[in-house]
């Protein structure tokens, strides 16, 4: 049986309906009242009507109406007023009690939430994000295995060596999740390797991802390969950007940026509703109250989608709309408009003005979640098309320079530190001009694969043109942002490229400017680049501080 | 030691809050509940039901509250229970003017229905502390 809490918060919902139902009824009731009382203006109708407003005053935010005590609170002052006075409302102060009882018929339609009911008993929580970084290698060639788990804890994997397979038969009797790489021949057993994965896939739901590594290309180890759970066969040697191209495929290793949401509500128990659950599951909320001040937090927000009520004091969420679709920055982020409006065709005219959705409240937390995310799963895969650079998926020019500008603003505003730096790889024309485009493509893919996995979530990475990088790093200073800018270029220049049997490494120079010392983004960006070209010049391989103007 | 509270007489007129109020009493309180649509009903049925603790909605179209109250104190069987007023008025001067009337304590109406039963067993260890 649920516990007691659980209980009354099931009883409760099934009452706030039959609450929400009886509403329109009632309130129809304090409107003939208030006419039958106007007409006669018989003191007893005033006491009745008097009542019957406070008992919705009393009873609203019980049921999840808020907004609905909060108008009938006004009413009931106004009306007491009236009893205390003893002598009867003019024409003018009946006009204000009737609009008020047209906003009581507003605030009854829009169930806020179910008011008293803590979030955590609705809403849905979020799949726990497992980053599958640990990796158990299993090959016999130790000299390999070492290399191998070098070269791939540069790119944020955490590598467990087996040289031999009894041992590693036995950590995956204790172990459920983890990626495979398996090499396939062992002394003694040319088919090693896939034996021993035979035994692990037995009696799994799900398979074990494994990637194996060969010397010998035939098609009996290829067949048994997959019957095992083989997801990718490499032959030796190993081309190192391949294989990681892989395992990130396979581990989808960056957890996803969190979703942004902004709530526009003049509600501030609604919007902090709403927020509550939307931050439950998983996502970044920021909320609005006055609908004037969306334009701010539109530019320093970014949100991915904004979640608006339709009736507001001011603006509408309909003009607002219209509003923010004027600025072409905004053209393409979702409009999803909350409402009690259940009018085809009020909802119909609201999305021809910009909206793009229409969800009625009241509305489930999970369905709330759900189709908030859905939206923004949606429109983020147009807009990656639109800002991402297609080699790489990091931002594109563009992009970088706009997030730039929202981000210096944020951190002189909020008074954080802030670093940007640019990176260019060194004589990569020479990389070009000696293996190849292709070969090319596979350095810069390696370079922004290591900065993207390297650093910190928050910080943003950017493919600024050709070889050439920038790093936005919110909450660092330039001495920590050396620290961290120089520990990436070591683990770059150790870095092996495999072509055709040959290895070689690369290197980059960085230039950082601190915000502390410059006025804003564009400066900010002039002295990052000075300093990069003081970098080159100084003999590649190096980061370099930009020194500010005092 | 005070007794353990058991049995409460809940007068309120509306029915949605009467049944809000007695699943909160009910099921998180674990109280046995008499719920009375009116003073006069209250007054009829007190003095079988024997409350130890009494919730009185002030505003009642007939008898209201305080005046329900009166009559309850006239019973011997409900001299001297506690009263608890509920109500959507909540100045300062009323709840002083209600205490004057002999009620223990006044509760705030819109009530959140999580907590109400918790607020009653405060109520009434506070008058029996």
């Amino acid at each position: 049986m649920a516990n007691p809490a659980e209980e009354l918060q099931e009883k409760m919902r099934v009452l706030r309906e039959a609450y929400a139902l009886q509403l329109p009824e009632k309130i129809q009731q304090v409107e003939k009242t208030c006419a039958a009382y106007q007409s006669s203006l018989d003191e007893e109708t005033l006491h009745t009507l008097h009542r019957m407003v406070h008992s919705l005053s009393g009873s609203g935010a019980t049921f999840g109406f808020t907004e609905l005590t909060r108008v009938a609170r006004v009413l009931e002052e106004g009306l007491k007023n009236i009893v205390t006075r003893k002598s009867p409302p003019n024409d003018e102060e009946f006009a204000v009690f009737r609009r008020q009882i047209s906003g009581l018929r507003q605030a009854a339609s829009s169930a806020d939430t179910p008011a008293y009911a803590p979030p955590d008993f609705m809403a849905t929580s979020p799949a726990p994000v497992e980053a599958a970084k640990l990796l158990y290698l299993v090959e016999d060639d130790v000299e390999l295995a070492g290399e191998l788990a070098l070269q791939l804890s540069y790119f944020g994997y955490q590598v467990r060596i087996f040289n031999r397979l009894d041992e590693f038969l036995l950590a995956m009797k204790t172990t459920l999740k983890v990626l495979v790489i398996m090499d396939i021949g062992f002394p003694g057993d040319q088919m090693g390797g896939i034996n021993a994965m035979r035994e692990v896939q037995q009696g799994r739901a799900t398979l074990v991802p494994v990637l194996y590594l060969s010397a010998l290309d035939d098609i009996t180890a290829r067949l048994e390969a997959v019957r095992t759970g083989g997801r990718a066969y490499f032959s030796k040697p190993v081309n190192i950007g391949v294989l990681v191209d892989k395992l990130d495929e396979l581990s989808s290793i960056m957890p996803p940026e969190p979703n942004r949401i902004l709530i526009v509500d003049d509600s501030v128990s609604m919007a902090n509703y709403h927020a509550a659950i939307l931050e439950q599951a998983g996502m970044t909320v920021k909320v609005v109250n006055q609908p004037m001040e969306v334009m701010e937090a539109l530019r320093e927000f970014a949100p991915d989608l904004i979640l608006m009520d339709i009736y507001m004091p001011e603006c509408n969420g309909m003009e607002l709309a219209g509003v923010i679709r004027q600025l072409e920055a905004f053209v393409s982020i979702p409009i999803v408009y909350l409402s009690a409006e259940k009018d085809m065709d009020k909802q119909l005219s609201a999305m021809s003005l910009g909206g793009d959705d229409f969800l009625t409240k009241p509305i489930k937390a999970e369905h709330l979640v759900s189709s908030i995310a859905t939206r923004i799963q949606r429109s983020r895969m147009l807009r990656s098309f639109m800002v991402r650079d297609s080699l790489t998926g990091l931002l594109n020019h563009t992009a970088i320079k706009d997030q730039l500008e929202r981000e210096v603003a944020r951190a002189k505003r909020q008074r954080t530190p802030l670093s940007y730096a640019m990176v260019d790889i060194d004589y990569f024309k020479k990389v070009n001009d000696t293996y190849g485009h292709p070969v090319g493509d596979r350095v810069i893919k390696s370079l922004s694969r290591l900065l993207k996995q390297r650093l910190r979530e928050t910080d943003v990475v950017g493919r600024y043109g050709g070889e050439e990088f920038a790093v936005i790093m919110s909450n660092t200073d330039g001495p920590t942002a050396i620290k961290v800018m120089d520990e990436l270029r070591e683990a770059f220049s150790r870095l092996s490229h495999l072509v055709e049997g040959n290895e070689f490494s690369a290197t980059f120079s960085c230039g950082i400017a601190d915000v502390a010392h410059f006025e804003d983004a564009i400066k900010l960006g002039d002295s990052a680049d000075k300093a990069l070209y003081e970098a080159k010049h100084a003999g590649r391989n190096r980061v370099v501080l930009a020194r500010g103007k005092h | 030691m005070a007794d353990k509270l058991t049995r409460i007489l809940y007068v309120e007129d509306e029915p949605d809050i009467q049944m809000v109020a007695r699943l909160a009493l009910e099921t998180l309180g674990g109280f046995t509940v008499e719920v009375c649509s009116s003073g006069d009903e209250a007054i009829a049925r007190a003095p079988a039901f024997q409350p130890q603790f009494i919730l009185l909605d002030v505003m009642m179209p007939g008898m209201d509250g305080p005046t329900t109250l009166k009559m309850l104190r006239g019973l011997p069987q409900t001299a001297s229970t506690p009263v608890a007023f509920m109500t959507a008025k909540v100045q300062p001067s009323e709840v002083a003017q209600y205490k004057e009337l002999g009620a223990v304590d006044v509760i705030p109406k819109p009530f959140d229905p999580m907590a109400l039963a918790s607020r009653v067993e405060e109520i009434w260890a506070s008058c029996h502390g």
